[in-house]
């Protein structure tokens, strides 16, 4: 298999997805994915953009083999996606969806983070390890007699997180995890986010609108119409205005804020986040 | 809490009925059905209730559960009673108007209907009350385990049953949803009419159901996801483990059932 090295901030890292040439569709005359080439490296925090229906679900489900076979190759984690390997790619992939009401199996959250780990017949001793330690690390181990009903939002979404986390994947694919989470909870997420991406050992794929979360990220592919608009870093995304129309996107609010402040004459380069703006701002407020 | 989320919950009372093996229980539970059944005289429902009175006890679970577990079918109970009573021709005439009689036999099994059915309801409830969902699937696992020969799943049975029982909130909190939105575009089903009432209903069952397929869908991705496979082997976390207490609470109802029959 295709298993190409690629060149990353961190130096050459092996890439951990390979698509070469997939195309998908039910109807051969109307494909929603067609032609698409990409390679994801191990380590690679890579947001998936573009319109309502372009596509963006249906790749990921296709890395997972949750559809249907589809034309082209797809490589994960060494493995080329056939019949036979569905079940090694799953114990890579792990995927958290957009509905985390959806996405609980058990009765209690931790039923349903035992559910993967007693799918992977691991021993108890192994299995209670897992469960106290993704419980505690996502905040949640105060929660395991709950019933889903009883828990909010982001303490849902955490669940389903944790119940990813704990069966050990290399690659996560967060499917608009955050779009029906309020305020608070998204926040709760990008810190989840952050902190995988410090740990190094993830590689994370997130479907997302939210312009923040994307510049959080180390590469944008955005998708249109079925294919690869481009293919670029968040900056890059940024600042291409068609581009951003394309994909029904907006700038992110630090930003817009700069070029406001620009546009009025105040000096302030374009900043990479909420922090290095207000360090540009604040000598600017003193010197005043 | 919902109060709909009783359904199917556990009530955690770390009493000894909440530490049998979920297999005695089931098994106790197919016992008092059958005793239920076969319990034909007042001496034998009387038995029944103290019987019944005495495990709902040692549970700790205050009566009103078991009372509010039984409360939804109130009316079939009425109905079974006033057909039964109504129906059955035996025994002195206690009363007549014209050609129309009430016999004593009826007004007896009438009784003896909604007794069973008291009983059955809150001994199901007392099941479920002192077994998390979990457990009660692992038992269930358990007790169909000999029916594999025969080509039965048990997995597949206690999947369904654990998936049932974890969407029936979800799904009736949607179809409130729906009425809702219903009754604030006008149509409130409380207002209308019993004829407009059903058609109302079928409004109201089409998006549950659209979004029960939709909501089936995104479970099996989940699931699927989660490396699940239909039949392949799993580890537990929560072993079984049959204990004297459990051999003595199958005895309780044998013997039941025997004092039942003697009476």
């Amino acid at each position: 298999m295709n298993q190409a090295n690629i060149e990353t901030k961190s130096g050459t890292e092996p890439a951990v997805i390979v698509l070469e040439g997939v195309s998908f569709g039910y109807d051969p005359e109307h494909p929603i994915l067609h032609d698409i080439n990409v390679s994801i490296p191990q380590g690679q925090w890579l947001s998936i953009v573009g319109p309502n229906g372009c596509g963006k679900s249906t790749l990921v489900k296709l890395l997972n083999a949750l559809l249907p076979k589809s034309a082209g190759l797809i490589s994960v984690c060494g493995h080329t996606l056939q019949e036979e390997t569905i079940q090694s790619i799953r114990q890579c992939i792990g995927m958290v969806f957009q509905n985390p009401d959806n996405q609980f199996i058990g009765q209690t959250v931790e039923e349903d983070i035992l559910f993967g780990l007693e799918g992977l017949c691991l021993p108890y001793e192994e299995m209670k390890e897992r469960l106290d330690y993704y419980t505690g690390k996502l905040g949640i181990d105060h929660l395991l007699s709950k019933h889903p009903g009883e828990l909010s939002g982001g303490q849902k979404q955490r669940v389903a997180i944790a119940s990813i986390l704990a069966m050990k994947p290399g690659i996560v694919i967060f499917d608009e995890a955050s779009s029906m989470l309020d305020e608070g909870s998204r926040d709760e997420l990008m810190g989840i986010l952050r902190d995988m991406q410090a740990e190094g050992s993830y590689t994370i794929l997130l479907i997302t609108h939210d312009a923040d979360e994307i510049l959080a990220s180390d590469r944008v592919l955005a998708l249109h119409g079925g294919s690869i608009a481009a293919d670029v870093s968040p900056a890059e995304l940024f600042r291409d205005a068609e581009l951003l129309e394309r994909c029904h996107l907006r700038e992110p609010y630090t930003w817009r804020l700069a070029r406001e402040l620009q546009s009025r004459g105040i000096t302030v380069d374009v900043p990479a986040s909420e922090k290095e703006l207000i360090d540009t701002l604040w000598p600017y407020n003193y010197s005043k | 809490m919902n109060e709909r989320l009783l359904l199917g919950r556990s009530i955690d009372t770390g009493s000894w009925v909440h530490k049998l093996d979920p297999r005695s229980k089931i098994t106790g539970m197919l016992l008092y059905v059958a005793i239920i059944l076969l319990s034909t005289s007042w001496m034998a429902m009387g038995l029944l209730a103290v019987f019944s009175l005495l495990v709902m006890a040692t549970t700790r679970i205050p009566l009103k559960y078991f009372i509010k577990a039984a409360k939804p079918l109130r009316y079939l109970m009425l109905f079974i009673f006033i057909v039964q009573a109504l129906s059955v021709k035996s025994g002195d005439v206690l009363w007549s108007l014209g050609s129309f009689s009430l016999y004593e036999g009826g007004l007896r099994l009438g009784a003896f209907s909604v007794i069973r059915m008291l009983f059955l309801l809150t001994f199901t409830a007392l099941l479920t009350f002192t077994t998390t969902p979990g457990k009660l699937n692992q038992g269930l696992e358990g007790v169909l385990a000999p029916f594999k020969k025969l080509g039965l799943s048990p997995d597949r049975i206690t999947l369904m049953i654990s998936i049932a029982l974890r969407f029936i909130p979800t799904i009736l909190d949607e179809a409130q949803i729906i009425l809702k939105a219903q009754a604030s575009r006008g149509a409130d089903l409380k207002e209308l009419p019993l004829k407009e009432k059903a058609r109302m209903l079928v409004s109201l069952l089409v998006p549950v159901i659209a979004s029960a397929f939709r909501r089936a869908q995104d479970l099996v991705y989940s699931m699927e996801a989660r490396g699940f496979r239909m039949d392949a082997p799993r580890s537990r976390y929560h072993r079984l483990r049959w204990g004297a207490a459990d051999t003595l609470f199958v005895a309780m109802f044998i013997a039941l059932g025997i004092a039942v029959a003697l009476l």
